[in-house]
């Protein structure tokens, strides 16, 4: 299958999925049951920022299906290709959202979930001084616990907050990386829909520090594009789902680097099969130098560090 | 003349208007002198090959004279026709490239013509098994020349052909018997079997033309190229200026028309000596101003920035302008009506070569020995001249483009590399663009090159099919005339990114070029052969499997003819604008249009329509993505 119609097939299985939960929401909660993730003023913030709407309950939900089936345009073209991500990801956030429907609390420790507006203004100030000096998205399987923890502890040691989705959460915690938000390590979820909670951290960046209007999805775009040193690791076997997912990523200007055989873009679609090499490679797509001044300690040194508490037990 | 718009180009209106005015013709008055054009020579069946005839046969079959004398058939002779336009064409490449092989020979660190890029020397010399290690760099050119000259000639053995060239494309013509030989001798062996009582089957006799198309594609032209690069340096990108606009109202303006660039880069260099800028003020000129048409507007601006006065059809306009002082020509697409066009201003029209004299024109050959002394003396009388400018007769329209030019497959592979993920690479490497063609953000490539024609609205064609096929995300090279017609229509800006597609849009603002490349003159046409080869190479493919096109809107030569031929030889289906002299002989038609791809994966389209051409083309191109899976 070409790129194109694998994006296009992954997005379609997105929808499907997205009308599944929704059915289920409307069956258990009713239209009228009351949709929103917790502490935010975005609503659901995808589609906030793409339309202006906010969506507050499970019939408005349902209505915003329609938003996924008009960014599917089966045409062989570029724009189509990142509009049908966009597709996926206003899927993946219309499911979450309806997790949030249909359970009080969907996700418990280690993952997170959601990320509330006041950590996004807290991240905000040392993403604006570089202190953050970019934003990792770590997805899927590696091969080991051992090759996941590298590059996890090799984007902290840089002070790059990294967010978790997938099995690579579990060989984080077997290689011992030590995570939170303070040591800016985050897992979102074991879902790959959990990935739309960093997207969202992204988009109310442009709502937020970008002062882009909401319905504006072009400036959105852009901002994230311009501003929010994103990029995306995807690890192990790439499912239609996940490259769609991709899709929407490049869409916002976030280049997608993977350990797969793909058909690759240049600057923004890449295999690197060399673990040792993943951590440069995408930092590079990205675009983020980062300073280093390297002290010759035995342990790692970072901003990630700061808020590390030492237990008894260490 | 008739009411029928005539060109696109404002400036080519506009001068036509003088013309009018002044009383001159141009090549437009004279196709409306000859009425209707003979429809046997129209169909091709019409043969003058021996002195029995001329025959003309039906273009109807069935119908009328279905034989000549000899009892040829209309296909048959159109056949012979077709084969000897691509013979003449072979031969004006073939010769081009034969003279920059002579020239290459007689380099030396203090003569006039010096090696430039030693870099490319050494990658054309190892190719030709030329030694390299420890020697003398003119030791090198001399023997690279000489061998190179050798399969202009050669009797034994089979030519050094580029390794661009794929070894499944070598395996189809060694199987279908076309694998060329030596230039030359596929030139005589098309004259030989067109000849009366020789070859008398269309199939034959296209696989000969065919054989001969090879050796200018792949071997005349390809030397050409190559060996232009090494004495005068491999163009890099930069900027420049097109259209009758960038003549000067205070400067001897010198245009360069014609094709071989070893006139040319002699007289670039000739017109920034000290001597000629003072000698010029001296006569109340502010400077020298040089302008390029045709291809040697072409070599020039590639390497050196020299502005595009314009395409074939405005050869005659700029000497309407009035305001130029010496139009300097060698061989090749130039109009003898100039000798004739030219007593009506002050315009000197120089010619230069023993190959290409033209009654009525001054002749300054340039001296072998001393070239640079030929080049000053072309220039010193063109500057001599500038006083003889009647200014109430000069009117240089406004209208100029600003362009990019300079896009070798060197410069290419380097502007590639900014996109290439240093701890991924390789570097240099045509990956990133077979990358973007696969994944389908780009949908496909176009080689968009050719003449003017005045049938066909001037420039039209270029301009629609160029802008349609960028608007469908297919990248557009330019070579010839239609390089001139993107350039002056601002095709060559990296702000024509904004009509091209979303796909192509995004490329060329992380590559940083423009949608539309200037790959050179006409024997650079070996340039898109050397980038196609490559990216079917890395993919591992045929070049016949690559979503790739050829297209000639607005072609007339005998060597857009035989460009077209090896292009498609070569795998590249290639659209024609202008329906060529072969419709008397259906077996022909069908060979070209159609059989022809299960020999060599490629055909011929004609589509005089350019929006049509276009949905063929992107109809064409999907099928190709879809064969190969892409």
């Amino acid at each position: 299958m070409n790129l194109f119609q694998t994006i296009f097939t992954g997005s379609k299985q997105a929808l499907a999925a997205a009308e599944g939960i929704v059915k289920k929401a409307v069956e258990e909660k009713g239209r009228d049951h009351k949709v929103a993730f917790p502490d935010t003023a975005y609503s659901l913030p995808v589609i906030y920022a793409a339309t202006g709407k906010k969506i507050t309950t499970v019939a408005e939900l349902e209505g915003a299906l329609d938003i996924v089936r008009s960014l599917i345009v089966e045409e062989e073209m570029l724009d189509k290709a990142l509009n049908s991500g966009l597709a996926t990801a206003v899927a993946a956030e219309i499911v979450e959202a309806a997790k949030y429907v249909l359970s009080d609390a969907p996700y418990s420790e280690p993952c997170v979930g959601f990320v509330s507006d006041p950590i996004i203004r807290s991240l905000g100030v040392p993403l604006v001084t570089g202190d953050i000096p970019g934003v990792a998205v770590v997805l899927g399987e590696c091969p080991d616990a051992e090759s996941a923890a590298k590059v996890i502890k090799d984007y902290q040691s840089k002070g790059i907050m990294t967010f978790l989705v997938g099995k690579v959460i579990d060989q984080a915690i077997e290689g011992n990386v030590k995570m939170g938000l303070d040591l800016r390590v985050v897992p979102l979820g074991y879902d790959v829909t959990s990935v739309i909670h960093v997207v969202t951290v992204a988009i109310r960046a442009a709502l937020i520090f970008g002062g882009v209007k909401p319905g504006n999805l072009a400036e959105v775009l852009q901002y994230c594009s311009d501003r929010v040193p994103a990029f995306v690791n995807a690890f192990g076997p790439l499912s239609e789902l996940v490259v769609s997912c991709g899709a929407g990523a490049i869409a916002l200007g976030f280049p997608v680097i993977t350990d797969q055989t793909v058909t690759e873009v240049p600057t923004l679609l890449l295999t690197q099969k060399d673990y040792d090499k993943v951590v440069k490679t995408s930092l590079e797509a990205r675009k983020i130098k980062i300073k280093v001044t390297e002290i010759p300690i035995p342990v790692a040194f970072a901003a990630a560090f700061e808020g590390e508490r030492i237990r008894k037990n260490d | 003349m008739s009411e029928k718009v005539l060109s696109i180009d404002k400036t080519t209106l506009d001068m036509l208007d003088k013309a009018k005015k002044d009383g001159v013709e141009t090549a437009w008055d004279r196709k409306e002198a000859l009425k209707a054009p003979c429809g046997f020579g129209a169909a091709g069946v019409c043969c003058r090959n021996c002195t029995m005839g001329p025959c003309r046969v039906s273009p109807v079959p069935g119908k009328g004279a279905e034989r000549g004398i000899c009892g040829a058939t209309a296909d048959v002779i159109v056949s012979r026709n077709y084969a000897r336009m691509v013979a003449g064409g072979t031969a004006a490449h073939s010769d081009h490239g034969r003279s920059i092989c002579l020239d290459l020979y007689h380099t030396s660190p203090d003569g006039d013509i010096k090696v430039k890029d030693e870099k490319k020397l050494m990658k054309v010399a190892a190719r030709f098994g030329v030694k390299t290690e420890g020697r003398d760099i003119y030791e090198i050119a001399h023997e690279l020349a000489a061998t190179g000259l050798q399969d202009y000639g050669r009797q034994f053995g089979e030519p050094c052909l580029p390794p661009t060239l794929p070894e499944k494309r070598r395996e189809i013509w060694r199987k279908l018997g076309i694998y060329p030989r030596a230039v030359d001798r596929e030139i005589a062996s098309v004259m030989h079997a067109s000849h009366i009582g020789c070859t008398a089957d269309a199939e034959s006799m296209i696989k000969i033309a065919m054989r001969c198309s090879l050796t200018d594609g792949w071997m005349g032209s390809y030397m050409a190229t190559e060996f232009s690069d090494i004495m005068f340096g491999t163009p890099k990108a930069r900027h420049t200026e097109a259209n009758l606009g960038v003549l000067e109202d205070n400067q001897v303006n010198i245009v360069l028309h014609g094709h071989e660039p070893t006139l040319s880069e002699m007289i670039v260099a000739a017109a920034e000596l000290p001597e000629m800028i003072e000698l010029a003020k001296s006569v109340g000129a502010d400077g020298i101003n040089l302008c390029g048409m045709c291809c040697t507007a072409n070599e020039a601006t590639m390497r050196h920035g020299v502005k595009l006065a314009g395409n074939f059809m405005q050869q005659e306009l700029a000497v309407v302008t009035g305001a130029v002082e010496a139009l300097v020509v060698d061989v090749q697409c130039i109009f003898p009506a100039l000798a004739k066009l030219s007593e009506s201003y002050h315009t000197k029209f120089i010619t230069t070569s023993p190959k290409a004299r033209i009654k009525g024109s001054t002749f300054i050959e340039l001296d072998e020995e001393d070239r640079m002394g030929s080049a000053k003396k072309i220039i010193t009388e063109a500057i001599m001249n500038f006083k003889n400018r009647d200014r109430s007769k000069v009117m240089i329209p406004e209208l100029k483009s600003e362009a990019e030019v300079g896009y070798s497959v060197e410069q290419i592979l380097n502007k590639l590399d900014g996109v290439v993920n240093s701890h991924i690479g390789p570097m240099q490497s045509a990956k990133p663009l077979a990358d973007v063609i696969v994944a389908g953000v780009i949908r496909g490539a176009a080689g968009v090159v050719g003449c003017n024609n005045p049938k066909n609205v001037h420039d039209e064609g270029h301009i629609e099919v160029i802008k349609g096929l960028i608007k469908n995300d297919i990248i557009v090279v330019v070579t010839g005339c239609s390089a001139q017609a993107a350039a002056k229509h601002g095709l060559l800006r990296k702000e024509a990114r904004e009509l091209a597609g979303p796909g192509l849009k995004k490329v060329c603002e992380l590559v940083d070029i423009p949608p539309v490349l200037h790959m050179g003159s006409c024997v650079d046409i070996s340039r898109i052969l050397e980038l196609v080869g490559t990216t079917a190479n890395h993919l591992g493919v045929d070049m016949s499997d690559l979503p790739v096109v050829g297209v000639a809107p607005e072609y007339m030569s005998e060597k857009a003819i035989a460009i077209g031929t090896y292009v498609v030889t070569s795998g590249i289906d290639t659209w024609l604008g202008v329906v060529p002299p072969v419709t008397g002989g259906p077996e022909v038609v069908d060979i070209l249009t159609n059989r022809i791809e299960e020999w060599v994966g490629a055909k011929f389209f004609v589509e005089p329509d350019p929006h049509k051409t276009v949905e063929q083309i992107v109809a064409r191109v999907n099928e190709k993505r879809k064969k190969l899976g892409i």
